[in-house]
């Protein structure tokens, strides 16, 4: 943790923002030397593969965002020159998209679903990349996942669905994330979720004992697929024994002060940056292994593009810029923002180390948008950047512009590096084997 | 939106991907490790199981020896043409003829004998031409078959013919639904989607069960009877708006500016603004002579929903309101509708323009008249959800981009008599509406008569008020589970769950609460959760009767037995051919047999699909935003199998009909006679009509095409598999698929006929390639064409669509339907391809027969049912197959029974 860039995870941050930051700095380290008070920290130290799923809901100006060349040798195109440092740690991608999800900002619930026709009746959402990754891995961490939202207008979005398609609302106050986090839980609640788990313990018994009688009645055949049965249940038990060890185990705490919230939302990026700080505290911690956020830039209104300049307008008026160069300009202020911020993601994760390796290496860490082109409400050619997770990067991968490539291909890939054995994720039809 | 966006993966993708598909009937390891070792091996898989059987003379004999002591003369046959490629030390797929075992009593060895035994059968081995004399051929079966059936029967006699199967999440869904009396439970989809096997989803061996289905299983469950508990100490209130014509769109306009929608008196548009509606809103000062006006669909971005409002609590609300048909001319003024517009609600989030969530259309479809009517309706919403006016068929304004200003959207061109529309008066909300009683019914089911209070402890929002728990937990325990059980429960099952709610209730846990633990456990249970097939039973005569009542009801209705089915089964009268008649015979009148027609074409002929594709905007922009035409395929074509079933008509109706069923949009579509209204109806075709059957059907069209060309492999394929059962072997690995050609079809056709030249693909591509070219005539949503669209070649063809985007597409070469078939037949157009299947009926019947063996008992006829299946087809050829007695046939059989005594 000695590594750590003096001034904090995050480079070029306004000074207020440094001061929050600073709090984190110190509080690393703490968590690393005293391991034993987290219970078994060698879970915490664990390289186990971990995902950071962002994305922007108005997307970026593509012309600034793709690179020209394609493969390996391309040139850093004027956005991702803000993380040239990282060159060899992230991917980038043209021609992605998910095929027939299409209705303009209707399509900002999917991106990480990939569900068809959001805005035809009888559209149901499915299950985004984040939930069916935590299905598979169950509470090997205190949380399964952490779904986090910026200025986001929580009743009807967010990245995080079930399977039967209900939106899972985010978390969008940071000094609540800490909380949650780092302090523990009343006994009282701790109490009421134990039971809850014994409960559900109950049931397996008893299923698990209805099971076994109707074994001896059963022939050859039909005794094979009770099995099924039988290691379901298994399952859910160790399961179950996990979860509940989650709750008896101590939290993490570090002296660091509980963040204060922004309300403004004008202060979109330091918002941003408190934010990540927390996703990547939480993944250093192995508090959680999937945190997803999404940056509500559509509810976003007037906001600060850096210090001393505010925006003319919303940033959704912005977005549709109509090739007026006042609005490029100051949208490409903003998406170069976020860059930056990436590029301080990237930083902090680098100098983390877990398990072997950096927390960069463990996890896989993706920015995108479902929009292509905001201007023009285009939902195909999405915006795409994944970096670390000990991946095969450094290059630009090209797919067809006309035809794109789903964009849940990508997704499968990354289930399939942490070790999910599944061979689709929504409409994917294949993964890209490059990556790996 | 834009209109560059992909709408499906092109044509070569998906011919690929869907070929390679194509499920066999069950086929061991080894088989599906041939397909990659030889090429010659590929192309002879293939029809195992639905060929028909040779002659079964030889009585079943249970005692013959499971043991096959190949005699001479047939030793030498296999020695002969087969041991020098299926043998050595690299055996042709993996058949290795020399050390297969002689055991019948082993299901793999038994497979690969009958897949011997098919396959010799049906000429497709020897391979390429090598010789076997006909002698021989016969020989071989005379003497596999009476073994191959005796063996196959003793294992069905031993073992059962196949296993318990898990419910389907529909079913699990529907159980719930009558058991705990809430018929609009909607957990479904928090289950994992079933595997489909032989496009169906009824497949016993594919219904595996996981730790995450198992887990979602349990949430479900508990989800479900969490909804059945009281949610207040009394019933919601009832709350009835009246919104003024002026309270009944969120905001002043919509997209598509004032074209798309506005207020108007006295049929002239009013210029209201953003905040003369808040002015007059505040207020309360409506006028009631303003008119709303709409002129769009409810396609994205859309604001027509009311203002304020949204669904306090998730239920029926019942809408009334008034309204009129209209045309909108110039100067935004209104005349009246030239016919009724047909109007849906969608329920969904009042997220603004932007739609969040669910978006599902309710309430049924409304058919608008030009004179001013009141129309009710009951639409189902969630809480916190609002109802939008989803107006059908009519245009969606078009993006916008201008350079140096932000994008926008614009309305159509007016067309000559105007736009149509409607305009409302005025809406009347009332609900949710309350249930028959409180605690309602739901409740009840769980607690009885218990009093309920205010909760003090637990997770529920009411407590049951209880002298003696104990008691009253042992009491509506039995009282759930005898409601819940589709047969009768042990008593040391029963034990079981007493077991668990006691220890719960002495944990302190709430009686509401440890009695929902009780019921969540029998409803995860494996007497709940699987379907157990019917086996005779000395000890208990019984339980054949309850699992038959299961497997028909769950066949006819998907759901459990009702009352009467299981008192007939009480009785042990439901394996008399009279009872179980006439059971059929009401569970086939009853709504719930609409599930059935849903489910299984759903997946047999993949309706589910119906929107998979979007259709190809440039070639085919009269379908742009045309929600209404692909909802009315669907009705039509599980309206026409309905009719088949309802009517007890003749199978090759399948194909060839006098009659088509439509509304008006298909009659539009079809080009035939125009029809008022939504309502979908049976019509006389004209004589000579090209409609009449599935293969002329919008619906089978669409998902046979990709929404931008049409591939005759695919439709091919899809006749033989589908229809007539008789799927083609998946193409060898290195095969190209057909790759579509937007500029032309010439490729298209050079390909095919490569396909004829090449030997090694005509094998397969001969069978299918000509009955796909007969369907050339249809277009991607199954309208009529006599030439193909093109983006860059042909006579050019522009205009402006119903969405108002200006088009450009070309039209190219004529069609050629012309195509000759394998055995030499030509036929030249659809028509006569209709015949051509239709004199086919047997094979039409014998698929449909196994298509529903599989869907009811979740496994294909075995092999020494294969008789089975052809006395059926005996039985019902004079009556040319009628498809409701094939329906009663399978069920009297032995393999829906699954007592031998029977045929």
């Amino acid at each position: 943790m000695s590594e750590l860039p003096a001034n904090g995870p995050f480079p070029s941050v306004p000074r207020r923002a440094l001061l929050r930051a600073a709090g984190v700095a110190i509080a690393l380290p703490f968590l690393e030397a005293e391991g034993n008070c987290l219970g078994r920290l060698g879970e915490a130290s664990t390289s186990a593969k971990r995902l950071l799923l962002i994305s922007n809901n108005l997307g970026v100006i593509p012309t600034s965002f793709f690179p020209s060349e394609t493969g390996p040798a391309y040139t850093l195109s004027p956005y991702l020159e803000q993380l040239g440092d990282y060159r060899d740690q992230f991917t980038v991608f043209s021609g992605l998209s998910h095929l027939s999800c299409a209705g303009g900002h209707s399509t900002e619930n999917c991106f990480l679903t990939g569900a068809k026709h959001p805005t035809s009746s009888g559209f149901r959402n499915t299950i985004s990349l984040d939930q069916y990754a935590s299905r598979y891995l169950g509470p090997s961490t205190r949380y399964r996942n952490l779904n986090l939202g910026i200025n986001i207008d929580k009743a009807n979005r967010s990245l995080s669905w079930t399977q039967d398609g209900t939106l899972l609302p985010v978390e969008d106050s940071p000094s609540r994330l800490f909380r949650k986090l780092f302090v523990q839980g009343s006994r009282q609640q701790v109490a009421a979720q134990l039971t809850r788990l014994a409960r559900r313990g109950s049931i397996l018994d008893t299923i698990g004992t209805s099971a076994r009688r109707l074994q001896g009645a059963l022939g050859r055949v039909d005794r094979s697929r009770l099995d099924q049965y039988f290691s379901s249940i298994r399952q859910l038990e160790q399961r179950l024994h996990q979860a509940g060890e989650w709750q008896e185990r101590p939290k993490p705490t570090p002296q660091q002060a509980e963040p204060e919230d922004i309300s403004e939302a004008a202060r979109l990026f330091d918002k941003c940056q408190q934010m990540l700080e927390m996703a990547v505290l939480a993944l250093q911690t192995d508090s959680t292994r999937i945190v997803t956020l999404m940056i509500d830039a559509f509810a976003t209104p007037a906001f600060e593009i850096s210090m001393g300049e505010k925006s003319t307008m919303g940033y959704h008026s912005l977005s549709h810029h109509g090739l007026r160069q006042d609005y490029l300009s100051q949208l490409g202020k903003a998406d170069r923002r976020q860059m930056q911020l990436l590029s301080g993601v990237l930083q902090a994760c680098a100098a983390a180390p877990v398990g072997e390796g950096s927390l960069l290496d463990a996890t896989m860490i993706l920015y995108g948008s479902n929009m292509g082109d905001a201007n023009t409400h285009d939902n195909s050619n999405l915006p795409v950047l994944l970096a670390g997770g000990g991946l095969r990067h450094g290059s630009h991968l090209v797919f067809d512009s006309q035809h794109n490539t789903p964009l849940s291909n990508l997704y499968l890939t990354m289930l399939q590096h942490m070790g999910i054995a599944t061979e689709r994720f929504g409409p994917s039809t294949g993964t890209l084997d490059s990556l790996r | 939106m834009t209109t560059s966006l992909p709408s499906g993966p092109p044509l070569g993708t998906r011919a690929a991907e869907l070929v390679c598909r194509f499920d066999r009937p069950p086929t061991s390891r080894t088989q599906v490790a041939l397909t990659r070792v030889r090429f010659c091996v590929w192309c002879l898989l293939g029809t195992l199981g639905l060929v028909a059987s040779v002659s079964h003379s030889d009585a079943d004999d249970l005692t013959a020896d499971l043991t096959l002591n190949l005699p001479e003369n047939v030793s030498e046959i296999l020695q002969q043409r087969c041991a020098s490629c299926h043998g050595g030390a690299e055996p042709a797929a993996g058949l290795d003829l020399a050390a297969l075992p002689n055991l019948l009593d082993r299901p793999a060895v038994r497979a690969s004998w009958v897949r011997i035994h098919d396959r010799v059968g049906a000429g497709e081995m020897p391979p390429d031409g090598l010789p076997m004399p006909t002698s021989e051929r016969e020989l071989l079966q005379r003497y596999l078959a009476p073994r191959l059936r005796s063996a196959d029967a003793a294992a069905i006699q031993n073992e059962g013919r196949g296993t318990f199967r898990r419910l389907t999440r529909e079913e699990f869904e529907n159980n719930l639904r009558t058991l705990l009396q809430l018929p609009h439970l909607d957990v479904r989809d928090m289950l994992p989607p079933d595997r489909v096997k032989h496009q169906c989803n009824r497949v016993a061996a594919a219904l595996d069960l996981s730790r995450i289905q198992l887990e979602a299983y349990l949430d479900a469950a508990e989800a479900a009877l969490r909804q059945a508990v009281a949610s207040a100490l009394t019933a919601p209130p009832v709350a009835t708006r009246r919104l003024r014509a002026t309270e009944m769109f969120q905001d002043a306009g919509t997209f598509g500016g004032r074209e798309a929608m506005f207020y108007a008196k006295n049929s002239q548009m009013l210029p209201l603004t953003a905040a003369d509606l808040a002015r007059l809103r505040k207020a309360d000062d409506h006028d009631p002579d303003i008119e709303l006006a709409i002129f769009r669909s409810a396609s994205w971005p859309y604001y027509g929903y009311p203002n304020g409002f949204t669904a306090p609590i998730s239920g029926l609300y019942r809408l009334c309101f008034s309204a009129r048909s209209v045309r909108q001319v110039r100067d935004f003024r209104l005349r009246v509708g030239q016919g009724t517009v047909p109007l849906t609600f969608r329920a969904r989030q009042a997220s603004g323009p932007d739609v969040s969530g669910d978006v599902r259309a309710t309430g049924g479809i409304l058919d608008i008249t030009p004179a001013v009517s009141t129309f009710e309706t009951t639409v189902l919403l969630k809480q916190g959800e609002t109802f939008e006016y989803s107006l059908l068929g009519l245009p969606v304004p078009r993006p916008i981009n201008p350079v140096n200003a932000p994008l926008y959207y614009d309305f159509p061109p007016m067309p000559e008599d105007g736009h149509a529309g409607i305009a409302f008066q005025w809406l009347e909300i009332e609900g949710p509406l309350p249930p028959s009683q409180w605690p309602p019914p739901s409740h009840r089911v769980l607690f009885g008569d218990l009093g309920i209070r205010a909760a003090q402890h637990g997770s529920l929002p009411i407590e049951l008020v209880a002298a003696e728990p104990a008691a009253d937990a042992g009491r509506l325990l039995r009282r759930f589970l005898a409601r819940a059980q589709r047969q009768p429960l042990d008593e040391s099952e029963i034990g079981l769950y007493e077991t668990l709610v006691g220890d719960e209730l002495r944990a302190g846990t709430p009686l509401a609460e440890a009695l929902l633990a009780g019921y969540a456990a029998f409803l995860c249970s494996p007497k709940y959760l699987y379907l157990h097939p019917p086996r005779p039973s000395a000890e208990r005569p019984l339980d054949q009767h309850y699992a038959v009542a299961q497997r028909l009801s769950h066949f006819l209705g998907s759901s459990p037995p009702d009352a009467q089915l299981l008192s007939r089964a009480a009785a042990g009268q439901l394996l008399q051919d009279d009872v179980l008649t006439a059971e059929t015979e009401r569970l086939l009148a009853l709504p719930e047999n609409r599930r059935f027609v849903d489910n299984f074409t759903d997946y047999w002929l993949g309706l589910r699909h119906l929107r998979r594709d979007t259709v190809d905007q440039r070639l085919y922009p009269e379908y742009r935003f045309d929600d209404y035409l692909i909802e009315s395929l669907g009705h039509e074509t599980r309206g026409y199998f309905h009719t088949l079933l309802r009517e007890n008509l003749p199978v090759r109706t399948l194909v060839q009909s006098k009659f088509v069923v439509l509304n008006d949009r298909l009659a539009r579509h079809y080009e035939l006679a125009p029809v008022k209204g939504s309502r979908m109806r049976t019509v006389r075709l004209p004589n000579n009509s090209v409609r009449g059957g599935l293969l002329t059907q919008g619906a089978v069209l669409k998902v046979t095409a990709d929404g931008r060309t049409t591939s005759p492999v695919h439709r091919g394929v899809w006749v033989i598999d589908r229809l007539l059962g008789t799927p083609p072997p998946p193409p060898p690995p290195s095969v190209p698929a057909v790759s579509p050609d937007l500029r032309g079809s010439a490729s298209l056709r050079d390909q095919l006929t490569a396909h004829l030249a090449d030997a090694r693909c005509a094998v397969c591509h001969a069978r299918f390639d000509p009955l796909g070219v007969l369907l050339e005539n249809f277009d991607v949503m199954g309208a009529w064409r006599t030439r193909y669209r093109s983006l860059a070649k042909g006579e050019e063809v522009t205009g402006i669509d119903r969405a108002g985007h200006a088009y450009r597409y070309y039209v190219s070469e004529s069609v050629d339907p012309q195509a000759k078939l394998l055995d030499g037949t030509q036929l030249r157009d659809i028509r006569e391809l209709q015949r051509h299947l239709a004199n086919d009926d047997r094979q039409l019947a014998r698929n449909l027969l196994q298509r529903w063996t599989l869907y009811a008992t979740g496994i294909h006829p075995r092999f020494s049912e294969r008789p089975v299946v052809d006395a059926m087809l005996d039985a019902s050829q004079p009556e040319r197959y009628r498809t409701r007695d094939l329906l009663h046939a399978l069920i009297q059989s032995r393999m829906f029974l699954g007592t031998r005594e029977r045929r």
